[in-house]
């Protein structure tokens, strides 16, 4: 019984980071429509980015903040260079995945360029444990978890109640009459990848602090759970990149634990590609206009 | 070098194997790497002896030692099998990216699962000690021979893949590579194709696997993380998707010379490997670089010509005076050299409306078309009559939803034999839906469709374009990137090509069905006159132009019953008036049409029945000079 509750309690921990990754994995894609295989890479050079500003000394949540503005920054110029140029041409969604896929091998291998092949780690962080029955969380975790949460809710408000939003959710189900409509579509894309690229630097170092050591392979493995958390949720959808991030962290780290751990990778997948084969508009919900294209 | 050239080798097995699936039949195989993998897993557990034997050090199944040749041959065919498998994923209908991240989920879950464990093939640290096929040659010169056996097996390999991507059947390939759904309306059964493409793409993966294990002796999941398919594809596009030619430059400019030259180049400062990391950069640089610069590759895909040189005018006509010598006789498509690419019939259309016409033409656009001699005699003392038409298609209480919407709510109605039939009705009156469910496309909620007095219900609709039901799309959809009588010849239903017998038999066995293909295509494009643009890729044709290419295409399916969906939208009136006159010599010839149109008067001159439906039910029927005076008509038209 113990070991199930550990097992749960892990997963939480691990599912409100997968949550945060995803959160801003779902905005993107949903709002921008283009499946962007250089998240996961991105993630990778956020936890290097975050790891060397520990480096400098500097306060590990300061570091996760500094790093997820830097990264948010990076995700508009790398739109703005690559992807948007090839929406413009009309590439095939093929092509798109394939240039998002070597975009991110290009970044994977620059990173281990620049920081060598050898694992690195943020170091124990200080700070005491809280205990919510058998449950035990230390303070980063409940912080990520918290952050998690307030980043989604304010997300969700800001999609379904704000001017914005309802600017964003149109530019996602037709580009075209958007800008028609007089929806600076421009902008409105630029927003998301801001969002989803702060979003994917506070995942980053989250992930780099929960896993205690990594390296160059860090993001792409984890953004395998971040898309399982995606699509179970239903693309485009905050709250059920949240929801779904949560079932992922719990199922695998309960699975792992009965099982061989080193198996815990091959579930989480196998619950995407079964989750892409049998129900690719998410568990929760109706899902929306990218999830129900897809699907047709 | 050997080494090298052996590389090569099995990259370009693999690189051709993955462009048939991916280059020419549009098929997302990001796992592909996984099936090269299999491939030299199965020919190292078939050739290895037992695990204890050589001392218990590596754990694997079977352990078979088997004959070399019998190795490589049956991890081919397992891997062929494996294709299948992956294949199966792909019936579910994603969106492309989608289906690209199922195939990178597999390949890096198959990477997880092979590392983790330690019983199928010695997970993480893999196999070593694979016996090298031809251990029985002394040391010295057995690289040679390899390198002999490899290219030997690449040529066969290169002469085998001709088969499926040169030809009709390479035609048919990229047809689904284009559209789908067009394909399946021409009767091509594109789940039973892209499995086959996926065996044999899995057939050339193991092969590659296979060869490849047996040189370098050892086998181990880094060898095939998923970023190696990526290597292959980016070697396809720089090469040029779909062009094996290409492809083969491609597979030496890219996973060779950048990923295995850059180990010839100094290593940079202390740091190990940073050589090999500079490779994957060049790749991944490389990629975008063509997606963006030149998305068609070295080598664009090449379409083969019929006409002579393309100039307009005298040219063309004189193809059709060739070994065609099919001209409308009261009609002829005068080209003339003038500047103007079509010329109208001179034989307006409307003014021959009781079809009484003289024979000639029609019996050339019925001969062109190939409609089965039994409808033409069914209906030969000619359409005037109107006495009771026998219905080919009846369709009764059908329904089909979205969600609570009830698009067709209990229609029934019949198609006449040798007629016209008419269906209007307001927008969103389920026409269209209507049409999807006769043609197969969309899956009946309920009711029956019956053809011929046949239940044709539940088939699919390849099938149903088999037996002669072909539709055409409101908004054209052609074959991009296939030239415009390719488009027609793709349509030819029982292609001995497309069959096991012409892949086996080769060109011998459908030279000469091919050559009556190419007269048929001739001749309808001569008739709708667009023989001027008959090499033109179907991509760059008007709008105009491709509607007419819709028609041409499924009359080319040699249809029994035709399902038109407002064909004339957005047509000119010129061209519009010649769909109207084809329309008419076909039904004069026996052809059973099911017409939606929007253009009422059109409807009133070529339907002798039109049925009228709102809002998912048929409201009335008969004549459409009685109809408009129906008041449920009028109502349906006004408020509806």
């Amino acid at each position: 019984m113990s070991v199930l509750i550990e097992a749960i309690g892990f997963g939480i921990a691990l599912g409100a980071v997968i949550a945060l990754g995803a959160v801003g994995f779902t905005v993107q894609f949903g709002i921008s429509n283009v499946l962007n295989i250089t998240y996961g890479a991105l993630l990778t050079v956020a936890a290097y980015l975050g790891y060397y500003l520990l480096q400098l000394g500097w306060n590990v949540w300061v570091a996760l903040a500094v790093t997820s503005v830097a990264m948010a920054v990076l995700s508009v110029i790398f739109n703005r260079l690559l992807l948007a140029p090839l929406s413009r041409r009309g590439t095939s969604f093929v092509g798109v995945v394939i240039v998002t896929v070597a975009a991110g091998i290009i970044l994977q291998y620059c990173v281990v360029a620049v920081a060598g092949p050898d694992t690195v780690s943020y170091g124990q962080l200080s700070g005491s444990t809280v205990k919510f029955a058998d449950l035990v969380f230390t303070t980063s975790q409940l912080i990520i978890l918290a952050i998690a949460v307030v980043l989604m809710v304010a997300l969700h408000m800001l999609l379904t109640r704000t001017q914005f939003g309802r600017a964003m959710r149109a530019t996602s189900a037709n580009p075209v009459v958007a800008r028609g409509c007089g929806i600076d579509t421009d902008r409105v894309i630029d927003v998301t990848w801001l969002i989803s690229g702060a979003l994917c630097g506070a995942a980053g170092v989250a992930l780099a602090i929960s896993t205690v050591t990594f390296d160059f392979t860090l993001g792409p493995t984890f953004l395998i759970y971040m898309i399982a958390a995606a699509v179970l949720g239903g693309i485009g959808q905050p709250h059920g990149a949240m929801l779904g991030g949560m079932v992922v962290g719990v199922v695998s780290q309960v699975a792992s634990a009965y099982s061989n751990p080193a198996y815990q990778d091959a579930y989480a997948f196998a619950v995407l590609i079964l989750m892409l084969l049998i129900r690719p508009r998410g568990l929760f919900s109706a899902g929306t206009a990218s999830a129900r294209r897809l699907a047709g | 070098m050997v080494v090298l050239l052996v590389y090569l080798g099995t990259d370009l097995l693999a690189a051709w194997g993955l462009n048939l699936e991916f280059g020419v039949t549009g098929v997302v195989n990001f796992a592909y790497i996984v099936l090269v993998a299999a491939g030299a897993y199965f020919y190292s557990v078939f050739t290895l002896g037992s695990p204890a034997a050589s001392g218990g050090f590596q754990e694997y199944i079977l352990g078979m030692k088997l004959p070399v040749v019998v190795a490589i041959v049956a991890s081919a065919l397992i891997c062929g099998v494996l294709g299948c498998l992956i294949g199966v994923t792909g019936l579910k209908r994603l969106r492309a990216d989608y289906q690209a991240m199922v195939m990178l989920v597999i390949s890096i879950l198959a990477t997880t699962i092979i590392g983790a464990d330690t019983g199928l093939f010695d997970g993480n640290a893999g196999l070593s000690l694979v016996p090298n096929p031809l251990a029985s040659i002394n040391l010295a010169t057995r690289g040679w021979y390899y390198v002999a056996m490899v290219a030997v097996v690449c040529v066969i390999g290169y002469l085998v893949l001709r088969r499926f991507t040169g030809g009709p059947i390479g035609r048919t390939l990229r047809a689904v590579r284009e559209d789908e759904d067009a394909a399946v309306a021409v009767g091509k059964n594109i789940i039973g194709l892209r499995l086959v493409v996926q065996a044999v793409g899995g057939v050339y993966a193991g092969l590659s696997g296979a060869l490849l294990v047996g040189v370098i002796g050892g086998w181990s999941p880094s060898s095939w993380e998923y970023v190696e398919t990526l290597a292959l594809l980016t070697a396809i596009i720089v090469g040029g998707l779909g062009n094996d030619g290409g492809v083969a430059i491609g597979t030496v400019i890219v996973p060779v010379l950048i990923l295995q030259g850059v180990q010839f180049l100094p290593q940079i400062h202390s740091v190990p490997g940073l050589t090999e990391d500079l490779g994957w950069i060049i790749l991944g640089l490389l990629t975008i670089a063509f997606v963006f610069l030149r998305p068609q590759g070295l080598i664009p895909e090449h379409r083969p010509r019929y006409g002579p040189r393309r100039r307009a005018g005298a040219s063309a006509v004189a193809v059709a005076g060739g070994p065609a010598g099919v001209t409308l006789a009261d009609a002829p498509v005068t080209v003339a050299g003038g500047p103007a690419p079509v010329v109208v019939s001179d034989r307006p259309a409307p003014a021959d409306p009781d079809g009484n016409g003289s024979g000639p033409p029609r019996r050339h656009l019925a001969e062109l078309v190939a409609l089965r001699p039994a409808e033409a005699a069914g209906t030969a003392n000619g359409p005037a009559g109107g006495a009771a038409a026998k219905p080919i298609i009846t369709v009764t209480g059908m329904v089909k939803r979205y969600g609570g919407v009830h698009a067709v709510d209990g229609a029934s109605f019949s198609i006449d034999a040798g007629r016209i039939t008419g269906l209007i009705g307001p927008n969103g009156a389920g026409k269209s839906t209507a049409l999807g469910l006769i043609s197969g496309f969309l899956r009946l909620d309920g009711g029956q469709i019956e053809f011929n007095g046949r239940d044709i219900s539940r088939l699919p609709a390849f099938r149903r374009a088999r037996l002669g039901i072909v539709r055409t799309f409101q908004l054209p959809r052609e074959f991009r990137a296939l030239t415009t009588i390719e488009n027609l010849l793709v349509a030819a239903p029982g292609q001995r090509a497309e069959s096991l017998a012409g892949l086996v038999a080769g060109a011998s066995l459908w030279r000469r069905d091919e050559a009556m293909l190419v007269e048929r295509a001739t001749g309808l494009l001569e008739t709708f006159g667009m023989l001027h643009v008959q090499d033109e890729r179907a991509g760059h044709l008007s709008g105009g132009q491709k509607r007419m290419l819709e028609v041409m295409r499924a009359l080319m399916v040699s249809p029994r019953v035709l399902v038109l969906d407002e064909p004339m939208a957005g047509l000119s009136p010129a061209l519009s008036e010649r769909v109207e006159a084809a329309c008419r010599e076909l039904a004069d010839g026996g052809l059973s049409i099911l017409l939606v149109e929007h253009e009422l008067r059109a409807v009133e001159r070529l339907c002798e029945r039109v049925v009228v439906m709102a809002q998912g039910k048929v409201i009335s029927e008969g004549r459409m000079a009685e109809l408009r005076t129906r008041k449920e008509v009028q109502d349906a038209y006004v408020i509806g």
